[in-house]
């Protein structure tokens, strides 16, 4: 199902669902990459989210009716493109120590759990990044462990460290800079989220799957990662 | 051979400015880039500079340089005095500057963004393929700060050039700005876009270039959270408080709020040269008006 709507006077969004699943987000990635593409003449930008698709266009040459029959035709063949493509899976690794897991000990005492069977939590669910957004490289990937569920931080952090690992809600996220952040920190990657030397700049992309890997500290720090 | 402008006053928030980045919002990239693009467009068209060439945005001015070299600038924008060795100059016109010049750009005394623009433009790098500065994201560099270099390539333009008067905006009067219906319009109730478009709002205190935040009349909605999704440029935010939200060139790229519409871009261009406590208010046109509207803005200065 997919709806289209005005975003503005160069912009249509396209509506895929009002939810937040993997059947929406699924059905999102493919028409992204089938839409990305199909190179369509004169379309300026295309900006996935969670349920819905916004594509600028240059709307001086082309008109809104126009440029939804030219998607909409692209959008038809969606499937048949990606029959063959699965999403690609990314590993990420994570040390998920005390010094950079701010939020650990104080949510294994609220969970009534250990910190280890916190971490278990968080590395075996494979996670698809459903959006990227408030701030440059920022991958909102779900979902997470039921179990896992944590409240944002009643005062966010003026400082929320750049790698840090965070869950909120049924989601997890990595700040690929320092920023300030109500996230709850589990831990810290040594990766580069966003750089220029990456192809497509972000080192996640929507519809990823991902995966976090457990590492030790001196696997952390000969990664490059800073404590 | 090369010049440049010392900073010897930085003014409140004077960035460096070219047309954004846009095609990075899939990232969380914002697009960024000159808030108003009339006075921007003008300014290189008065240098015969290409279309885009950077430019620094100044916010209501206060800013000093000391010119190395010579070449011929250009003054838009907001209105101020301004002086070349302390003789006053007038602006949306171009005028020469020679070595050890000090130009000074006073405070604004209507609108509140000045565009300072020189032959060429600034020779500045770029990052992520703009050397627009996006201050939240620390993307493309600062502000400026007293004691910067703004190096250029002297270049000598023969003519002096001017913007008839009758073309140069009026900053001062009441602000309408056009908006077409989209996104979550269809779950306003009429009650409620009548308000919008009967109300005139005001400008508050917290206007950036990320977006004005207006007060006045409250539109209702009856709307569970919604889902993030991108936020396009003009973008009518009602968050809860029921009071809009304009959003310019430094937005998120996605976010949760109901939008009732979008101002268009050259109207976008008009706000950001309204002051605090301006008036403001909406006026609905259709796409077909909106695309005729900006096709006349922009045949001045690009072919399409």
């Amino acid at each position: 199902m997919r709806c289209f709507s005005v975003a503005s006077v160069d912009s249509v969004i396209i509506y895929f669902g009002q939810k937040i699943e993997e059947s929406i987000a699924k059905e999102v990635r493919q028409s992204y990459y089938t839409l990305k593409n199909a190179k369509l003449k004169h379309i300026t930008q295309i900006v996935p989210s969670y349920a819905s698709i916004m594509i600028s266009y240059n709307f001086l040459k082309v008109s809104y009716k126009q440029i939804c029959r030219e998607i909409d035709e692209v959008l038809e063949h969606a499937d048949e493109f990606y029959k063959e493509r699965t999403s690609r899976l990314v590993t990420i690794p994570v040390y998920y120590g005390l010094e950079v897991g701010f939020d650990l000990r104080e949510l294994a005492r609220s969970k009534d759990r250990a910190i280890e069977e916190i971490v278990s939590l968080h590395v075996d669910k494979k996670y698809t990044v459903y959006a990227i957004g408030f701030s440059p490289g920022f991958a909102y990937m779900g979902e997470i462990d039921e179990a896992l569920m944590a409240s944002r931080l009643a005062a966010p952090r003026a400082k929320v460290p750049k790698g840090s690992v965070g869950i909120a809600d049924r989601q997890t996220a990595i700040y690929p800079q320092l920023s300030p952040g109500g996230w709850q920190i589990l831990g810290r990657t040594p990766l580069e989220m966003l750089d220029i030397s990456y192809d497509s700049l972000s080192y996640l992309e929507i519809g990823d799957r991902v995966k976090f890997k457990s590492i030790s500290k001196e696997e952390f720090l000969e990664l490059g990662g800073e404590l | 051979m090369n010049g440049g402008f010392e900073v010897l006053l930085a003014g409140i928030q004077a960035t460096m400015q070219d047309l954004g980045r846009v095609g990075l919002a899939h990232i969380g990239i914002s697009e960024a880039g000159v808030l108003d693009e009339f006075a921007f467009h003008n300014a290189n068209r008065l240098l015969g500079n290409e279309y885009g060439t950077n430019m620094l945005e100044i916010l209501l001015g206060g800013v000093k340089l000391k010119t190395t070299g010579s070449t011929t600038i250009a003054l838009t924008g907001a209105k101020v005095d301004a002086t070349i060795n302390n003789r006053p100059i007038e602006i949306w016109r171009t005028h020469k500057v020679y070595d050890g010049d000090i130009l000074n750009i006073g405070f604004a005394t209507s609108g509140v963004r000045v565009y300072l623009a020189v032959k060429g433009g600034f020779d500045v790098e770029d990052e992520y393929g703009s050397c627009s500065v996006s201050l939240k994201e620390k993307i493309g560099g600062k502000p400026l700060h007293i004691g910067r270099f703004l190096p250029f390539t002297c270049r000598d333009l023969k003519d002096r050039r001017k913007l008839p008067f009758e073309y140069q905006p009026n900053y001062d009067k009441l602000l309408v700005l056009r908006v077409v219906a989209s996104y979550q319009w269809d779950m306003f109730e009429a009650k409620q876009r009548e308000r919008f478009f009967d109300s005139t709002y005001r400008v508050t205190d917290q206007n950036d270039r990320m977006g004005y935040r207006l007060s006045g009349e409250r539109i209702e909605l009856n709307c569970k959270s919604m889902i993030s999704e991108p936020i396009a440029y003009g973008s009518v935010q009602i968050p809860a408080h029921g009071e809009p939200i304009v959003l310019l060139k430094e937005r998120q790229t996605i976010g949760g709020y109901p939008k009732i519409g979008a101002v268009i871009p050259v109207d976008c261009f008009k706000l950001a040269q309204a002051k605090q406590d301006s008036q403001i208010r909406f006026k609905l046109v259709g796409l077909d008006e909106a695309r005729e509207i900006s096709r006349e803005f922009y045949k001045l200065f690009k072919e399409f």
